[in-house]
């Protein structure tokens, strides 16, 4: 009888790991499918706003990321990561804060608070006013960033669910030394 | 001025605008665009080019072929060929040609502001300047912290100068400051430009007053475009576009309320010019406003060589030169990243 039961949590293990690499085809289907959205949206943007004003002059060579990803331990000691947005942790503030690219009238007499300002969205390093196919090139290596997160959990999930099966497997194999 | 342009043209133009008309005919047919659509790697494609006038401009280029590369390259053979008519030009071609260059000095000051915004080296950055556009003044343009200084200490040399009057304040230079400020030279010079061709009469005036109508209308409609949904409030936006052209007053008046694509459409469907362009956009080919507008660039600047003894003919030249630096450029992003379905959406100029 624990033969049978082990057979029928093998069959479902087994189940459980096509639909994984099914789901894992898919989502690295469409990651590629985004990252070459993304990068042909820049080639848009650069033959309306000029090769060279879209490039690496526009960008620092050192920068804070927007963006962290966060590993978080679930059942069985398998790790899932999710991509969250950093500076979630806004420092205490007291007053209304202005936004980073209000237009300052006159000589600025108050010190602003320099202890961390709202990260700038990256789209400004291009510019105030950029064209559609800039913005529509950021939305997709967005939603790419959001997959590859998705992507690695998957891939986690998958190599777990093998060490499983091995271990079932080599349980079954003495349970039932002639049948396995 | 003097009418009968013909009787007097050639003796001062007569010989660059043979030449022009010279290097307009080397332009890419549609026969060369469909040799380069077939290439497979950037390689080929420099092959292709060397059956073109292009010949071997790409000769000394160290591998790998990159797409910056070709475009560095193709920008510094006009720029050749640009000097070669500068050089050899009289009054008042030459405050012609100096007009044509100011927008690609304007985009460099911008470029050099933007450097040291974000702290790059000032070395790295001329490297990337147009070089249509160098001035002596150049390497000092990082050092300024307010567009006053920026006139003051090094500009004020420059063929800019005049056109600083709207946008000398003491506000910081950050993004949104110098995004405003690139408009509003653009604006004064795109003003100051028209004025001396209507000023100039005959020809000239015929041809190119239309052109740089379009070209002001065409700013006003993508300033428009780009700024929904931005920090950019209706009443600067207003302040951006240039004052003439077929929408000035009342069509700037209505854009400058436009909220979104559609009501901006609207403005543009009183306009018999313009309702077609805009019901090009979108479509099967899935077209943008900015590619309609080039196309009908493309259209004028092609109609400009009908004429003879005008200017127009030089500016025509560099702006379908561009287009075609533009299309070759598009060709080798498409290759490169080897996503071909959308490879044939350059526009034919020939």
């Amino acid at each position: 009888m624990a033969a049978l039961d082990l057979r029928a949590e093998l069959d479902a293990l087994l189940l459980q790991l096509l639909g994984d690499l099914e789901e894992l085809e898919g989502k690295r289907a469409v990651l590629n499918a985004r990252v070459e959205e993304g990068w042909l949206s820049l080639a848009k943007a650069r033959y309306a706003m000029g090769t060279k004003s879209v490039g690496p002059l526009q960008y620092a060579s050192h920068m804070e990321p927007q963006v962290c990803l966060q590993a978080s331990e679930a059942q069985e000691g398998l790790q899932k990561f999710k991509v969250v947005r950093s500076g979630v942790h806004a420092p205490e503030e007291v007053g209304p804060r202005e936004a980073a690219l209000r237009r300052r009238k006159g000589p600025t007499k108050t010190p602003e608070p320099q202890s961390s300002e709202a990260p700038r969205d990256p789209l400004n390093w291009f510019g105030i006013l950029v064209p559609h196919s800039l913005r529509q090139a950021q939305a997709s290596f967005w939603d790419g960033l959001q997959l590859a997160a998705d992507i690695a959990s998957l891939q986690n999930r998958i190599d777990w669910g093998r060490s499983q099966l091995r271990g079932l497997q080599e349980k079954l194999k003495q349970l039932e030394p002639g049948a396995a | 001025m003097l009418e009968g342009a013909e009787l007097y043209f050639n003796v001062d133009h007569g010989y660059l605008e043979g030449l022009v008309r010279g290097c307009k005919a080397s332009l890419l047919t549609q026969q060369d665009y469909i040799n380069l659509v077939q290439c497979e790697t950037l390689e080929d494609l420099k092959i292709h080019l060397q059956t073109t006038d292009y010949g071997n401009f790409l000769a000394n280029q160290t591998n790998p072929l990159t797409v910056s590369k070709i475009d560095t390259e193709m920008r510094k053979r006009l720029c050749g060929e640009f000097e070669y008519f500068r050089n050899h030009s009289l009054e008042p071609l030459s405050t012609f040609l100096t007009y044509m260059t100011c927008s690609y000095m304007i985009d460099n000051v911008i470029l050099l502001m933007n450097g040291a915004l974000q702290k790059k080296s000032v070395k790295e950055i001329l490297g990337k300047c147009h070089p249509l556009g160098r001035f002596t003044e150049m390497e000092a343009v990082n050092i300024a912290e307010t567009p006053s200084d920026l006139f003051n200490a090094i500009l004020i040399e420059t063929p800019l100068a005049p056109f600083f009057q709207d946008c000398m304040s003491e506000n910081a230079l950050d993004e949104l400051n110098i995004e405003l400020l690139r408009n509003k030279l653009y604006k004064s010079y795109l003003e100051a430009f028209y004025k001396f061709c209507k000023n100039h009469g005959d020809v000239t005036a015929d041809v190119m007053c239309p052109i740089l109508e379009f070209e002001a209308d065409r700013r006003a409609f993508i300033i428009t475009l780009n700024s929904f949904g931005t920090e950019l409030s209706k009443e600067d936006r207003e302040t951006l576009y240039p004052t003439f052209g077929k929408l000035y007053p009342e069509g700037l008046r209505l854009l400058a309320q436009a909220e979104d694509f559609d009501q901006m459409k609207n403005v543009a469907d009183h306009y018999g010019v313009y309702k077609p362009l805009f019901e090009a956009v979108g479509g099967s080919g899935g077209k943008t406003l900015e590619d309609v507008f080039y196309e009908r660039e493309v259209q004028m600047n092609v109609l400009a060589f009908n004429r003879q003894f005008h200017y127009g003919v030089f500016y025509a030249y560099v702006k379908l030169k561009e287009q075609e630096m533009r299309n070759i450029v598009w060709i080798a992003e498409c290759i490169s990243q080897r996503h071909r379905t959308k490879i044939n959406s350059y526009i034919p100029i020939l």
